[in-house]
């Protein structure tokens, strides 16, 4: 039965994209999706929305499936994989602006900006993997969020195939715009929710001429926030990250917490700073130049939170961060962008039956007591089933969610079941 | 549409007590308008809520009504955004103006949406933070209209607009509901619905309160002016500037018209000569500033620029900057009558728009003069008339759209900073499309299903045509 169904979706799908451009998933799509399509354009992507609320087939957007792959207790019947709808649209450096489509990666588009001496300045674990469609839908960051922000704040006009296979776009071309309503902040982390995604434009930034990487080691995790926060004060970092001892080992460290402390700017500037990260580590710790220090920061941004057992997403006000994670319990591992607020821990211990929900309760407990939130990265599919990925909104904001979806998605057909309240 | 009767103004002043609504036509008189100034119509009632139930109960009573209502902050608005359209009930949130908790080590501040945007900087400015929107008018203007607007200011270029600084709203939704939205953390739970509610212009509901970021000030800044003989030498500078990898604090421009009215009226030793200026401001460390500043001069002189000064004191910078913000002043009088206009270009096509414009002023046989936020491609352009002239008011309204249309064709927007409100709600579909402005309408009923929160803003009725009878407003920005 389940396989008629499937080898019909196949035919019909074919007819829209050709042979070639429907496939099975490979292994790692396989949790996402049960059949995958490549669509090579915009017009095609509306012909299957269409089909797929006629019939009630759910879908979903995919780059590289890491997120979905994650997340999903069940596969949604039909991927639609971005990957043939990767160009770049339009890129001026004057404008500081680039047009592109969602299946382009932040590698391959930095890569072409590079000559330019620009960059998308969202740095995802993996930015070679991570299409833009998925920077957006599952809004990924990184370390650099505490200077350049997320692509929350550079993403200024979208694309996207909405119910009833029409396109639809919000925002525009241009780095200040206040026409019309913001539907770039609705597509921004719904995981799909609301329509897939189709090209994007963003405000890019100069890539600084310098870049340098304190690293320091500390005993305690206490003493590691405390000069975070005195250096968060003092200078403008690139980023300001506090490794765990579990995944400091990569540095070399052994049994240390390590602050990583990035700065840049012309020369003048990176000696001032450095001399004030002197100042506030003492003796301990180095800083890195040039390549060293690149090759540290990608270390430290590819940490790969996807393919943990159990792996989550905390956000706090920043003052609280130390606190939070400390009370977490001494049996995770993290990742925290201290002058964001935002950490990123995994489980140490490969997680039994019983123990992931008692510790994903304990993580919610602890966010949601500084009014924080959580939501988890990745689970292995053994417990998967026993535990809530997101947290639930409160009543009222709940409710919007709800018609919000509801007058998005009618049909319900957009990555349904895996998003905050079973949206 | 329902309208204000006796019952229900008994019910609002048991719900507000005394002072807290306006119902006489000669007082109504001062809220019949924005900062745009071309349609007046005064509301029936005013409501001055003084707490988040005071409102909720207010909207339950207009909801079991019908009634629609106007939300406003301190009414200066350049679209007509809280104009009392098809709505009978407007309700100011000026009394709503506390600032709630300031939260310096984690770099938050709660404020009622009453409240005026340069209070929040003043209160946390002695430890060395700022709330970086900075519009204009920002010593009136509220958070909750800045909210409404998403407002930017001169710190756009570096800091971003509104959105990018609130992290929490509370809302009252059309029929009383208050609803919390977002939190004190950088990461949401579900849909960005904050990022839905700023820049909606009041129509999803009221907001009441904001959780806004603070920025730490920045340890100096160095600010210059360029001189250049023509504005697309002075243009392609800004392009340049960009594209070099410095992104400066603001980046403004003054053409002739401008400059010569700024000289006339003030006397600051702008250069009367030239085509145009740059004002460019660069701030961060100290240690680097030198060096930058160093970067953008040679950059501009490699554009053309006849002559580049550095601000040498406090003094000298105050002055540079009194000249850009005083310019709209100034230009009142050269004419009777100017009207502004809010379009935004990329910014490698500012060379082009500024020619259009040049060739509208000729071909409509207008003065206009060009003030604006260059480094964000956001122009100004400044349309003299007498309104007393029938022909040169219409030929300054032609004049306005041909230049906004323009930019729209250039990959613009016909709006950065003012918003559509009513002034530029015709011109929605320049921009988008019927299923574009239909999924907008459609996010709108999701907070406000009977269009009761400031109704005949932002979206365009299918197929209403929106005819604007005068021109532009004009305001300082």
């Amino acid at each position: 039965m389940a396989a008629t169904a499937s080898s019909n979706l196949a035919n019909r799908l074919e007819a829209i994209v050709g042979a070639q451009r429907v496939r099975a998933p490979t292994a790692a799509e396989a949790r996402a999706a049960d059949t995958i399509v490549e669509p090579v354009s915009v017009e095609q992507i509306c012909e299957i929305v269409r089909m797929c609320e006629a019939d009630r087939i759910a879908l979903a957007p995919i780059g590289a499936a890491r997120s979905l792959a994650g997340i999903r207790r069940s596969p949604v019947a039909l991927g639609i994989s971005m990957v043939r709808m990767a160009r770049i649209v339009a890129y001026e450096p004057g404008d500081m602006t680039v047009v592109a489509e969602a299946g382009i990666t932040v590698g391959e588009l930095n890569t072409a900006m590079a000559g330019a001496r620009q960059r998308l300045p969202v740095d995802p674990c993996g930015p070679g993997m991570t299409t833009l469609g998925s920077l957006i839908g599952a809004a990924h960051s990184g370390p650099l969020r505490l200077s350049e922000g997320t692509s929350r704040d550079l993403l200024i006009g979208v694309r996207f195939v909405g119910h009833g296979g029409s396109l639809v776009h919000g925002g525009g071309r241009v780095v200040k715009n206040v026409a019309g309503y913001d539907l770039m902040k609705l597509m921004g982390g719904a995981f799909g929710t609301l329509g897939i995604v189709t090209e994007a434009t963003f405000k890019v930034r100069p890539i600084p001429s310098d870049y340098c990487l304190a690293v320091v080691p500390y005993a305690r995790a206490a003493d590691a926030f405390a000069a975070a926060r005195i250096l968060n004060d003092s200078i403008p970092l690139s980023n300001l990250d506090i490794l765990s001892p579990g995944l400091a080992t990569r540095f070399n460290s052994t049994g240390q917490f390590l602050l990583l402390a990035g700065f840049s700017g012309n020369p003048p500037e990176i000696g001032y700073q450095a001399g004030r990260i002197r100042d506030s580590a003492g003796a301990r710790g180095e800083i890195l130049g040039a390549l060293d220090a690149l090759r540290s920061y990608e270390l430290l941004r590819d940490i790969d939170f996807h393919s943990a057992p159990l792996a989550a997403q905390i956000a706090v006000p920043p003052a609280f961060l130390a606190r939070v994670l400390e009370s977490c319990g001494s049996d995770i591992e993290f990742r925290a962008h201290a002058g964001a607020g935002v950490a990123q821990i995994i489980a140490a211990d490969e997680p039994g039956a019983e123990a992931p929900a008692i510790a994903v309760a304990r993580w919610r407990e602890v966010a949601r007591s500084t009014r924080g939130t959580l939501r988890l990265i990745a689970a292995a599919p053994a417990i998967r089933d026993s535990l809530e990925f997101f947290d639930t909104p409160n009543a009222g904001a709940l409710a919007l969610m709800r018609r919000l979806k509801a007058a998005f998605d009618p049909a319900g057909i957009f990555n349904p079941g895996c998003f905050v309240g079973g949206i | 549409m329902s309208s204000i009767d006796r019952k229900l103004l008994h019910e609002l002043r048991e719900i507000l007590g005394a002072g807290g609504i306006v119902s006489r036509a000669t007082e109504l008189k001062v809220y019949e308008c924005d900062g745009w100034t071309v349609e007046k119509r005064a509301p029936e009632v005013l409501i001055l809520p003084r707490s988040t139930a005071q409102l909720s109960a207010v909207l339950a009573a207009l909801h079991r009504r019908g009634i629609a209502f106007v939300p406003r902050g301190a009414g200066t608005g350049l679209s007509g955004g809280c104009l009392s359209l098809n709505a009978p009930a407007m309700i100011c949130t000026s009394k709503m103006n506390r600032i709630v908790e300031i939260d310096f080590d984690n770099r938050r501040v709660e404020a009622e949406s009453g409240v005026v945007n340069l209070h929040v900087t003043n209160a946390v400015k002695s430890k060395g933070y700022f709330y970086a929107p900075d519009p204009s008018s920002q010593v009136a203007c509220t958070i909750g209209g800045n909210i409404a607007e998403n407002s930017g200011g001169p710190h756009t270029l570096k800091y971003g607009v509104t959105t990018n600084h609130v992290l929490a709203l509370e809302v009252v939704l059309p029929d009383g509901e208050v609803v919390e939205l977002g939190g004190p953390a950088e990461e949401r739970c579900g849909y960005d619905l904050v990022g839905a509610v700023v820049g909606a212009e009041g129509t999803a509901g009221i907001v009441t309160r904001a959780t806004l970021k603070l920025m730490r000030e920045p340890e100096n800044h160095r600010t210059i002016l360029a001189t250049f003989a023509d504005a697309d030498s002075a243009t392609r500078a800004v392009s340049m500037i960009i594209a070099s990898g410095i992104v400066p604090a603001a980046l403004e421009m003054m053409d002739q018209l401008i400059i010569r009215a700024v000289e006339d009226a003030f006397h600051v030793g702008l250069p009367i000569d030239a085509g145009a200026v740059l004002l460019i401001e660069l701030e961060g460390l100290e240690a680097g500033l030198s060096t930058y500043a160093d970067e953008v001069a040679k950059t501009a002189n490699l554009a053309g620029a006849s002559s580049v000064r550095l601000a040498r004191d406090e003094a000298e910078r105050a002055l540079l900057w009194k000249a850009r913000k005083r310019a709209f002043g100034a230009v009142g009088r050269l004419a009777p009558n100017y009207a502004t206009q809010d379009g935004v270009v990329p910014r490698t096509c500012l060379p082009r728009i500024l020619r259009v414009i040049a060739d509208v002023s000729r071909r409509y046989d207008l003065r206009i003069g060009n003030v604006f936020h260059a480094g964000d491609g956001n122009l100004h352009p400044i349309i003299l008339y007498d309104e007393r002239e029938p022909d040169q008011v219409r030929r300054a309204i032609d004049a306005g759209r041909e230049i906004l249309k323009a930019c729209v064709e250039m990959g613009g927007s016909l709006t950065g900073e003012h918003g559509i409100g009513v002034e530029k709600i015709g011109e929605m579909p320049l921009m988008f499309s019927p299923d574009d402005l239909r999924v907008m309408t459609e996010l709108r009923h999701v907070f406000d299903p009977m269009e009761r929160s400031n109704p005949g803003k932002v979206i365009p009725q299918p197929g209403a045509c929106v005819e604007v009878a005068a021109p532009r407003r004009q305001a300082p920005i």
